[in-house]
């Protein structure tokens, strides 16, 4: 088959069909009055059920930590820095959350593929530093509830070394993940679980796809 | 113009091109519910951008750009986020003669077959290429060089060519 055979049995048989093409007015107007729902906005929607989470859970995390601030007295130390730690984790993230929230929604198509795959990618990629900085606030969350009215003084040795084991795990842990959740590592597995709940299919699809843009960009 | 003028003036423009969004839509989606729905997501898409349309482009390099990269994003999109939409129940661009479509798909049908084959972007080059739109103007809508370009589609000819002549053969 030559060139020119593949152009014209496209052509002759497009031609006709495009012929019987007709446009349904109606509904064309009902898709530019934004009756129609798109994929896009259903993810915005999504977000915005995650920016009202988000509120709601620092909501009371606030609120607890005024009420402790309030009330002040040494027992509530351990309390008081945990949960302003926990708070300010969650203030970069729910920043990050609705900078994401954002930038999707000014997503602008009109632009050459490569620019705007590009950035798309890159936009989906991004909620890997967000699912990062997340990970941050886990070891506070094993010292939030000590109290110095009976730690550590009123306590065992097992339960000092019990503490601080688990204090210890959940900081190295942190630590790795902090340390290797990049992108560069997204075609590992385990990571991959790591950002389930944050949209990992999709990040490692936009991974997948950008390194196929980059090699499609190379002149060969 | 007033936004009655900007819409009647989107309608005739889609009026005009509508066999764009129809090929891009068959080339990227094998079911009839994904076509639907992918046709709808390039409207709005168009119509948003609409507004910033740059005169010095034609229309169709417009919609192309537009058409395929809402293609390409929706191909890569979850099902899960699929299923949050809510499609129009009827399809925008119709048949308006069945017996025609049904003529002709037959013979389409294998190239159609190829092109949903290949990769996202070689699908975005060959559809440009039957097209017969120029090496320049493929480079402008898709962000590559012209040299690129014609390197590319040599390849996928070739591609096609082998696919082509496997079933002369059978």
């Amino acid at each position: 088959m030559e060139d020119t055979e593949i152009i014209s049995l496209w052509k002759t048989q497009n031609q006709k069909i495009e012929q019987s093409l007709s446009i349904n007015k109606r509904l064309l107007v009902e898709a530019i009055n934004h009756k129609a729902k798109t994929a896009l906005q259903s993810i915005i929607r999504l977000k915005i059920a995650g920016i009202i989470s988000f509120v709601l859970y620092l909501t009371v995390q606030i609120s607890l930590l005024s009420y402790a601030v309030a009330n002040y007295s040494s027992a509530l130390n351990y309390f008081i820095v945990s949960i302003s730690a926990i708070i300010l984790i969650n203030l970069k993230g729910f920043a990050d959350y609705i900078k994401h929230l954002i930038w999707t929604s000014k997503i602008d198509y009109n632009g050459n593929v490569m620019e705007i795959q590009h950035k798309l990618s890159k936009l989906q990629m991004s909620i890997i530093n967000h699912t990062r900085v997340m990970y941050l606030q886990f070891p506070f969350w094993t010292t939030f509830y000590l109290s110095d009215l009976w730690f550590p003084h009123s306590v065992g040795m097992p339960y000092i070394i019990f503490q601080f084991v688990l204090t210890g795990v959940f900081i190295y842990f942190t630590y790795r993940v902090y340390k290797v959740l990049k992108v560069e590592n997204l075609d590992k597995k385990w990571i991959q679980q790591l950002m389930a709940g944050s949209g990992g299919k999709s990040v490692v699809k936009a991974m997948e796809f950008y390194k196929e843009i980059e090699i499609f960009k190379r002149e060969n | 113009m007033s936004p009655l003028e900007i819409s009647d003036k989107f309608i005739s423009v889609i009026q005009a091109n509508k066999g764009i969004i129809y090929k891009v839509t068959n080339s990227f989606c094998t079911n009839e519910e994904d076509r639907k729905d992918l046709e709808q997501e390039i409207i709005v898409q168009l119509w948003k951008s609409f507004n910033n349309y740059k005169e010095q482009y034609k229309y169709s390099t417009w919609i192309y750009q537009i058409a395929l990269n809402v293609s390409i994003s929706y191909y890569r999109k979850e099902k899960r986020n699929k299923a949050f939409t809510n499609p129009l129940s009827e399809n925008i661009i119709i048949f308006s003669d069945e017996s025609e479509k049904n003529d002709t798909q037959e013979k389409t049908d294998i190239l159609y077959r190829f092109i949903l084959e290949l990769k996202e972007l070689n699908k975005a080059l060959i559809l440009l290429y039957v097209e017969e739109k120029s090496y320049k103007e493929i480079a402008e809508i898709i962000g590559i060089s012209e040299t690129n370009v014609a390197t590319k589609i040599g390849r996928i000819k070739t591609i096609l060519k082998q696919k082509f002549n496997q079933i002369k053969q059978n």
